[in-house]
Order: C-alpha cells, then structure tokens, then sequence
C-alpha cells in the first residue's frame, strides 16, 4: 500500500465517485480479490452516503475523513466525521418479507455494510467527533 | 466524474430504460426523474435493463420500490433483465427476487408482458 492513506472530502454524493475509486485501489493492492474489491467499496459508499444524508443533511461544507490502515490480514476504513452519532451496530436488519410486503423505501445501507464487512465499530467521542470503522479481513 | 445515463425506448406499449454506468446516491436522483416522467405519462409497463451498469448502491436500490406499487396498481410492473453477476448478487442478497421479475434477456421480460 502506497503512503496516501488518508483523504478528506467534502460530504455531497458528488464525490463518492472519488471515494469509490481511492477505496479500489487500496483494496486491490492490499491483496483481495474481485468480488471482496466490490463489497468493500459498496460497503463504504453506504457508510459516507449515510453520514452525507443524516449527519451532515446534505451540507457540503461539512467533511468527511477517510483514514485507511491495515496489518497482516485486515483492510481497515476510518470515517472521521462532526454532527450527529449514528451506530450501524444499533440497527436491527429489517425483516425483507415485511419491507417488500410493505413496499418501503431506504435503510438497506446497514445491512449491506454488515453482511460484506467483518466487523464495524463506531466511537462517538465528543458531541462533534465521530468515528466508523468498518474492517474486512484478507 | 464516473458517468451514467439512461436511454429510454418505447417497444409497443413497454417502456424500456437501459442503464449505463454508476448508479449511487447522487446518479439516482437522474433515474428517479425517469421513472416519474414514464409514469406521468401513464405508462406502467417498464422494462430496466442493467446490461450496461457497473455499479448500484442501495439509493439505485431504492428507486425501484418507489415506483412499483404503483405501476402494479395500475395493471403494469416493473421488469428487470440483464444483469451482470455483480450486480444480481446485490439484488439476491436483499431478497429483491421475492418482489421483482427478474429476466436474463430483455426478450424473456417483453414476452412476459406480452
């Protein structure tokens, strides 16, 4: 993995292009196959799109920190980011029959990130200072 | 920036949209846009073919439970065909087969209309 292991951006859903591709290239370097590659990137893409829509409510003044580090067997994505704490590990994985019977919209973010991803933790550390991880293993 | 777009067809009284690209939170928008014209013009018989989309994240998702109530409500459905494994994997995963027809070939989803 090359020494760039961090970079901020500015929470719009304009950029999550720019997140997708900064998370593939480290993903791929790191060693994981495709299909892991994919899961990675979808699984942090629900996580920024997360925190663009309820913890910043679309304000692109407001920034996302993106912070990756790894050791021997695992990839691990730091999202550091101000404004309202959201722990994915709170949320229970909607029941599907009920959500299609229904016909509701959203909140399929979590259990995306929760089925490709190992492990997530969130650490709300002061009123302003969140932080997710979200670690996949080699 | 990574592209997407739509191009909307007409084949008799089905509306065909083939996907191109990145579908994500800020592309859906785009694709919700779509679907609100096509069914403002009382069209409710769709057809989406993903062949070439490379990416859906939950927002693209979400897009097609939106509007398949209502086309079912009025004697049309939503039909999706042609995905690659990648993105069918997304699909199958959340358990969307229960609710949607999902075809490999856009001709399978025109018959089933038809």
């Amino acid at each position: 993995m090359d020494k760039t292991n961090k970079i901020l951006f500015k929470s719009s859903t304009k950029n999550l292009y720019l997140l997708r591709k900064f998370i593939e290239d480290k993903a791929k370097t790191f060693g994981f196959d495709e299909s892991s590659v994919n899961q990675i990137i979808l699984s942090v893409d629900e996580a920024c799109t997360n925190i663009i829509k309820h913890a910043h409510m679309y304000n692109d003044k407001e920034i996302i920190e993106v912070e990756l580090d790894t050791n021997e067997n695992q990839f691990i994505i730091k999202l550091n980011y101000k404004g309202k704490a959201f722990d994915p590990n709170n949320i229970s994985n909607p029941d599907m029959k009920e959500y299609f019977n229904k016909f509701k919209i959203g909140g399929l973010g979590v259990p995306i990130m929760k089925k490709f991803m190992n492990k997530i933790e969130f650490l709300h550390l002061n009123p302003d200072k969140n932080s997710l991880t979200l670690i996949k293993n080699l | 920036m990574e592209e997407f777009s739509i191009k909307t067809k007409q084949k008799d009284n089905i509306s065909i949209l083939d996907l191109e690209g990145y579908l994500d939170a800020h592309t859906s928008v785009e694709l919700e846009k779509c679907f609100e014209k096509i069914i403002s013009e009382n069209k409710f018989k769709i057809i989406v073919n993903f062949e070439k989309l490379s990416y859906i994240s939950s927002a693209g998702l979400g897009v097609f439970m939106a509007f398949i109530e209502t086309a079912r409500s009025n004697a049309g459905d939503i039909k999706l065909c042609a995905m690659s494994d990648k993105i069918y994997n997304i699909f199958d995963m959340l358990g969307f087969p229960i609710l949607f027809e999902i075809y490999k070939e856009e001709k399978a989803a025109v018959e089933k209309f038809n």
